[in-house]
C-alpha cells in the first residue's frame, strides 16, 4: 500500500513536471495544479493509518487517522487554490498584453523589448 | 455568458437557498463534524459563482450583495488577526481561545460558542470574499471581452 | 551604468505595455515629464506661508530633543523588552552618555535643519518645476532617519544596532535620490546604499561571530566577558570596517562626494551630523571590544590619518561648494577615527567631543552653501561667486563663525577639537604629531578659501536669485554658529558630556577630559600656533600649491576606490545580464534548471545514505481494493493530462484526477480534506473555464500544433521521468520510515480537542492549536486576491 501511494504520487508529480515544461502558459499552470495535488496526497498519505475519521465520538476499537496531516493538507489545498487562481489570471494578463501564451514567442517578445530598451539607453 | 435558457435560470435561482443552507450547516457543524470555515466559505462562494455563470455579471450583482466581497476578505483577515493576537494583551500566548478549556460553554445546538467559532467565521469571510472577489473580477473581464467582440 | 535597465520597466509598467512598439523613448520621455510636473500638479511656489510639513517635522524633532535632554539630565534610563526570547534577543535601549550625545545631535540639529528645509525645499522644488506635494516624502524620510538615529544611539543589542543601521541606510537612499529624475542623484543614492549596505554585512558577520563566541547579542554582556584573542580581533575589525565605511573614511570615502547630489538640507543633516556620525558612533559603542586589539587601533589610526590628509588635499582643489564640504567631512571624520585609533582616555573622550564640535560647524556650513546657491539662482561654483557679503551679511558672519570653528580658531568649540587631537597625538611621538598637525593646516586653508571665494572679492556675476533671503533660511545658520561660539566660551556642558561618553566607550573607566584655555607655552598651544601660521601661509599662497593638490586629486579620482566600485558594479551587471539571458528568459529552461539539479542532488543524497531495506511495500489486502482502484484512476488521469491537444479536455482530465484524489482522501479517513478537495476542484474547473472564456477560441488549440524541435522531443519526457523517479524515492522513503514510538503529536491533539470545544479534531487544529498557520494561509489568499484584482484591472485598462 505504501508503495502504491508512492507510485501514484510519483506519477502525478511526473505528469505535472512534464506539463511545466510544455510550450504554453496554461499547461504550465495545469502542471502546478498536479504538483500541488501530489503534495497533498503525500501529506495525507503520511498520516496513513486507514483509521476512522478524527471526529468524536470515535468508533470503539478502531484506530484514528492522523488529524495533524489532514489539517496541513487542508491548508495546502486552499493555498494551492489561491496560487493557481493568481497564476491563471496572470496568464490571461500575459495574453492580453502580448496576444500569445506560447512561451517561445513570449521570450522572443521580451528579447526584442529588452534590446529596444538597451538601444534607448545607448 | 448570458444564456437565454429559462430552465437553468430558474434552477440557479432555486438552488441559491439550499446552497446557503449547506454552507451554514457546514459552518455550524464545523467543530463537531466534517466541515469548517473553509468548506462553508467555498460552498457559499460556489453558490454565488453559479449565479454569475447563469445570469452574467450585471444581473447577478443586481440581486446579490457581493459588490463588497474583497472588503469581506479584508475584514475577515483583520478579525482573524484580532482574535488570534488579542490574548497577547492580557499576557497569554497567541490563539488562547475563550472560554478556557474545561469550562462551561453556552451551547447552540451542537455548536459550543467559544472564540474559536469566531475565528472560524473570520476564515469563512476571508475565503468567501476571496473566491467571490476572483469570480467577480473574471466575470467583469469576460463581460468586457464580449462587449469588445 | 546599465543598472537602470532594471529600474525603468518597474517604474513605468504602464508605459511599457501600452506602447510596446515605441518603448524606445522611455527614458528621455521620463526626464522631460518629471521636470515639467506632468502629473497635473502645479509646480511649487517659492513664496507663500511656511510649509506645515516642515513646521510639524521641526516641532517633533525639537520635542524629541527636549525629551532626550530632560531624560538625560534626570540620569538617563533604559528600556529592556523581550523581543524574541527563544533567540535571546531583547529590545534593549539605554540612554547613556554616548547615546545621549548622538541622540541630542540627531534631534537638535534635526530640528534646526527641518526649519531650514521648509523654505529651502520650496525654492528647490520650484527651481525644478516640481509640485509642492513632493516634499511630503522628504519629511517622512527625514523623520524616519531621526528615529533610526536615536534608536541606533541608544541600542544596546548588536542585532538591534544592525536593524537601525540599515534603516538609516534606507532612509538615506531615498533622501539622496530625492531628485529622482536626475541620473547623478539616483546613482549617488545607489552608491551610498551599496557601500554602506554591503559593509553593513560586515557588522552583521562580526556580531554573529561575537554571538558564537559569547552566546549573546547584548553588548554590555559581551563587553563584560570579552577576552582578547584572534576571534575578537577579527570580529572587532569587521565591525570597525562597517563603521569606517559609514563615516566615509578612505578607502570607502567616495560615496560621500557623490551623495552631494542630495538637496542641501539632507547634506546639512545626514552628511555632517547623522549618517556619517553613525559610523563613529558604532566605533564609540563597540570601543571596549576594539581596543582589545592593538592591530585594530593602529589600523584605525592609519585610516584616520589617510582620510584627514587625502580629504583635506582634495577639498582644497574642489570647485563646487558642496564638494569642498564633502571632502572636508571625510577629513574631519578622519580626526575622530584617528582619535579613537590613538586610544586611551584622551582618544575616546576626544572622539566624542569632536563629533559634536564638527557637527555644529559643518551643518551650518552646508546650510551656508545652500543659502548662497539659492540666492544665486542655483550657482554652486566657487569661481562664479564672490563678494556675497554685501548682499547677505548675516550669512557671511555666521559662515565666518562656522568656518572658524571648523578651522579650530580660539573662542569656538572647534579650538578644543584640534587641541584634543594634538594632546592625544603627543603621547605617540613626533611623527604622529606632525602628521596629525597637517590636518588642521589643510583645514584652515580649504575652509578659508571656501569662505573667502564666496563672500570676499568682487561679484563675478550679478546675483539672480531672490533679493533677500527668508529669515528661516538664515536663522538656522546663525543659531548653529552661535552655539559653536557659546560652547567655545562656556565649555562645561560639552566637556562633561564628552567625558562621560568617553567613559562609556572605555567600558566604564573614567575618561578625564579637561577643556580650557591656557595662555602659556604648552605644547598644544605651540602646535596650534604653528598650524595657524602654516595654514595662513598655505591660504595666502595656495594658488602656487594648487597644481600639486590637483595632481593628487586627479590620481585619487582616476585610480582610487571609486573606479573599483564602478567597474565591479559593471561586472556584476554583466554577470546578471548573462545569467538572465541564459536562464531566466525562458521559463522552461528555468524550470528545468530547478528540477534537474534537484533530482540529481537528492538522488546523490539517497545513494550516499544506506536506506536500502528501509523501504517497505506495505500490506495490501482485500479491503484496500476500492482505495487501490481510485488511486489507479487518479494516476491514469494524471498520465492522460499529458496528452490532450485541446485545453478544455485538459481541464476535464485535471478535474477527474482531482476528484479521484478526493475519493482517495475520503477512503483514507480524511473527510474534511475530501470535502474541501471536491470544492476546490470544482472551483478550479470553473476558474479555468472562466479564464478560457477570456481568450479567443483559436488560441487554445493552436499551441500544440506548433512544431516541436527534435532536441526537445526527448528532453521533456526525460526530465519528467527523472523528476517522477525523484518524487518516488523521496515519498516512498518518507512514507515507509517507521513511525517513532512513544507519544505522538497527533495523539495529544486528539486528546486535547474536547478541551478546545471541538469534536472534529481537524477543525480544532485549524482554528485553535495551529491557528497561526491558518491565519498565514488567509493572508496568502488575500494577497492572491489582490494580485488577481491588480492583474485583471490592468488588463481592463490597457
Amino acid at each position: 500500500m505504501t508503495l502504491l501511494v508512492s507510485v501514484v504520487v510519483a506519477i502525478v508529480f511526473g505528469s505535472g513536471c512534464y506539463l511545466l515544461l510544455k510550450g504554453d502558459l496554461f499547461r504550465v499552470v495545469a502542471g502546478t495544479v498536479l504538483i500541488s495535488n501530489a503534495a497533498v496526497l503525500t501529506l495525507v498519505g503520511a498520516g496513513f493509518t486507514r483509521g476512522a475519521a478524527p471526529i468524536r465520538p470515535f468508533p470503539p476499537g478502531s484506530e484514528v487517522s492522523d488529524p495533524l496531516v489532514q489539517a496541513l493538507a487542508l491548508t495546502a489545498l486552499i493555498i494551492g487554490f489561491g496560487v493557481t487562481a493568481l497564476l491563471l489570471t496572470l496568464a490571461a494578463r500575459v495574453y492580453a498584453s502580448s496576444r500569445t501564451v506560447d512561451l517561445d514567442q513570449l521570450s522572443q517578445i521580451e528579447a526584442t523589448r529588452e534590446d529596444e530598451l538597451e538601444e534607448a539607453e545607448a | 455568458m448570458s444564456p437565454s435558457n429559462v430552465l437553468p435560470r430558474a434552477v440557479a435561482r432555486f438552488l441559491l437557498l439550499p446552497i446557503g443552507m449547506i454552507a451554514v450547516a457546514l459552518f455550524v457543524k464545523g467543530l463537531s463534524s466534517t466541515g469548517d470555515g473553509f468548506a462553508a466559505g467555498t460552498v457559499a462562494a460556489l453558490g454565488v459563482a453559479l449565479q454569475y455563470v447563469v445570469f452574467g455579471h450585471r444581473e447577478a450583482e443586481r440581486c446579490l450583495p457581493v459588490r463588497r466581497a474583497p472588503l469581506a476578505a479584508v475584514v475577515g483577515l483583520a478579525l482573524g488577526i484580532a482574535i488570534g493576537f488579542a490574548p497577547l494583551l492580557s499576557g497569554d500566548p497567541a490563539f488562547t481561545h475563550l472560554p478556557p478549556a474545561g469550562e462551561k460553554v453556552a451551547k447552540l445546538g451542537t455548536l459550543e460558542l467559544a472564540t474559536s467559532v469566531a475565528f472560524d467565521a473570520a476564515i469563512f469571510l476571508t475565503v468567501f470574499g476571496m473566491v467571490v472577489g476572483i469570480v467577480r473580477e473574471l466575470a467583469w473581464a469576460a463581460e468586457q471581452e464580449t462587449e469588445e467582440a | 551604468m546599465t543598472l537602470d535597465r532594471r529600474t525603468v520597466p518597474t517604474e513605468a509598467p504602464e508605459a511599457r505595455t501600452s506602447e510596446a512598439g515605441s518603448a524606445t523613448s522611455d527614458r528621455t520621455g521620463r526626464t522631460a515629464e518629471s521636470g515639467a510636473a506632468a502629473d497635473g500638479h502645479p509646480p511649487a511656489r517659492p513664496d507663500g506661508p511656511f510649509p506645515p510639513a516642515a513646521a510639524l517635522a521641526a516641532t517633533l524633532a525639537a520635542l524629541a530633543f527636549a525629551a532626550t535632554l530632560y531624560a538625560w539630565l534626570r540620569g538617563g534610563g533604559s528600556i529592556d523588552l523581550p523581543w524574541a526570547p527563544t533567540l535571546g534577543l531583547r529590545l534593549h535601549f539605554r540612554l547613556d552618555a554616548l547615546g545621549a550625545l548622538y541622540a541630542l545631535l540627531a534631534t537638535g540639529i534635526g530640528a534646526v535643519v527641518f526649519l531650514y528645509s521648509g523654505r529651502y525645499l520650496r525654492l528647490h522644488l520650484s527651481h525644478q518645476g516640481r509640485p509642492a506635494r513632493d516634499e511630503r516624502s522628504f519629511y517622512a524620510f527625514m523623520l524616519l532617519f531621526t528615529v533610526s538615529m536615536v534608536g541606533l544611539a541608544t541600542a544596546q543589542d548588536l542585532l538591534l544596532l544592525f536593524v537601525f543601521w540599515d534603516l538609516t541606510a534606507i532612509a538615506s537612499y531615498f533622501l539622496i535620490g530625492f531628485d529622482r529624475h536626475e541620473a547623478a542623484s539616483w546613482s549617488g543614492a545607489l552608491m551610498a546604499l551599496l557601500v554602506t549596505g554591503i559593509t553593513a554585512v560586515l557588522l552583521l558577520v562580526g556580531s554573529v561571530m561575537l554571538f558564537v563566541a559569547y552566546g549573546t547579542f547584548s553588548l554590555p554582556e559581551i563587553i563584560a566577558e570579552a577576552r582578547p584573542g584572534p576571534a575578537l580581533t577579527v570580529a572587532a575589525a569587521l565591525i570597525a570596517l562597517a563603521g569606517l565605511a559609514k563615516s566615509a573614511q578612505v578607502p570607502f570615502h567616495f560615496w560621500l562626494p557623490n551623495a552631494m547630489a542630495a538637496p542641501t538640507p539632507v547634506s546639512a543633516y545626514l552628511h555632517s551630523a547623522a549618517m556619517v556620525a553613525a559610523g563613529v558612533l558604532l566605533i564609540g559603542r563597540t570601543y571596549p571590544l576594539l581596543q582589545e586589539s592593538e592591530l585594530v587601533l593602529d589600523g584605525m589610526l592609519v585610516v584616520g590619518l589617510a582620510s584627514m590628509l587625502a580629504g583635506g588635499l582634495i577639498a582644497l582643489t574642489r570647485e563646487r561648494l558642496k564638494q569642498v564640504l564633502a571632502y572636508s567631512t571625510v577629513a574631519q571624520y578622519g580626526y575622530m577615527v584617528a582619535l579613537y585609533g590613538l586610544g586611551g582616555a584622551a582618544g575616546a573622550a576626544g572622539g566624542a567631543f569632536v563629533v559634536a564640535a564638527h557637527a555644529l560647524a559643518k551643518s551650518a556650513l552646508f546650510m551656508v552653501s545652500g543659502a548662497v546657491t539659492r540666492a544665486s539662482g542655483g550657482e554652486e561654483r566657487l569661481g562664479r561667486l564672490g563678494g556675497r557679503w554685501r548682499t547677505m551679511p548675516v550669512v557671511a558672519g555666521a559662515g565666518a563663525l562656522a568656518a572658524a570653528a571648523l578651522a579650530g580658531l580660539p573662542l569656538t568649540a572647534g579650538f578644543f577639537k584640534d587641541e584634543l587631537l594634538f594632546k592625544a597625538a603627543l603621547e605617540h611621538g613626533p611623527v604622529v604629531t606632525a602628521l596629525v598637525a597637517a590636518g588642521p593646516v589643510l583645514t584652515l586653508a580649504y575652509i578659508g578659501r571656501f569662505w573667502g571665494r564666496i563672500f570676499l572679492g568682487s561679484p563675478k556675476e550679478a546675483p539672480t536669485g531672490p533679493r533677500s533671503l527668508a529669515t528661516t533660511l538664515v536663522a538656522p545658520i546663525a543659531v548653529l554658529a552661535l552655539i559653536s561660539l557659546v560652547f567655545g566660551l562656556w565649555t562645561a556642558p560639552l566637556e562633561s558630556l564628552a567625558a562621560e561618553a568617553g567613559s562609556v566607550s572605555l567600558g566604564g573607566e573614567p575618561a578625564g577630559l579637561s577643556v580650557a584655555y591656557h595662555l602659556d607655552a604648552r605644547a598644544t598651544n605651540l602646535i596650534a600656533l604653528g598650524v595657524y601660521t602654516l595654514g595662513g601661509l598655505l591660504l595666502a599662497t595656495y594658488p602656487r600649491w594648487l597644481p600639486v593638490a590637483q595632481a593628487f586629486a586627479l590620481v585619487a579620482l582616476r585610480f582610487g576606490p571609486e573606479r573599483a566600485y564602478v567597474s565591479s558594479l559593471r561586472q556584476a551587471n554583466r554577470l546578471s545580464s548573462a545569467l538572465h539571458r541564459f536562464e531566466v528568459r525562458d521559463l522552461r529552461r528555468r524550470v528545468a534548471a530547478v528540477l534537474v539539479p534537484c533530482g540529481v542532488l537528492v538522488t546523490a543524497g539517497f545513494l550516499a545514505t544506506p536506506t536500502l531495506g528501509q523501504y517497505e511495500v506495505g500490506p495490501l489486502d482485500g479491503r484496500d481494493a476500492p482505495l487501490a482502484i481510485v488511486l489507479a484512476l487518479a494516476a491514469a488521469a494524471a498520465l492522460a493530462a499529458m496528452a490532450p491537444r485541446s485545453q478544455l479536455v485538459l481541464v476535464l482530465v485535471l478535474s477527474s484526477a482531482g476528484y479521484s484524489l478526493a475519493a482517495v482522501f475520503a477512503l483514507l479517513g480524511a473527510p474534511d480534506v475530501a470535502l474541501v478537495a471536491v470544492l476546490v476542484e470544482t472551483l478550479f474547473a470553473l476558474l479555468f473555464v472562466a479564464v478560457f472564456s477570456l481568450l479567443p477560441g483559436g488560441v487554445l488549440d493552436r499551441e500544440q500544433s506548433l512544431s516541436v524541435p527534435p532536441s526537445r522531443r526527448w528532453r521533456d519526457p526525460l526530465i519528467a521521468v527523472v523528476s517522477g523517479l525523484f518524487a518516488l524515492a523521496v515519498v516512498w522513503g518518507t512514507l515507509s520510515s517507521p513511525v517513532p514510538r512513544g507519544p505522538r503529536i497527533s495523539e495529544r491533539l486528539i486528546e486535547l480537542a474536547p478541551a478546545a470545544h471541538a469534536q472534529d479534531v481537524v477543525t480544532a487544529i485549524l482554528s485553535d492549536f495551529r491557528g497561526l498557520d491558518t491565519l498565514a494561509e488567509a493572508t496568502v489568499l488575500l494577497i492572491a486576491l489582490a494580485g488577481v484584482g491588480g492583474a485583471l484591472s490592468r488588463a481592463r485598462s490597457s
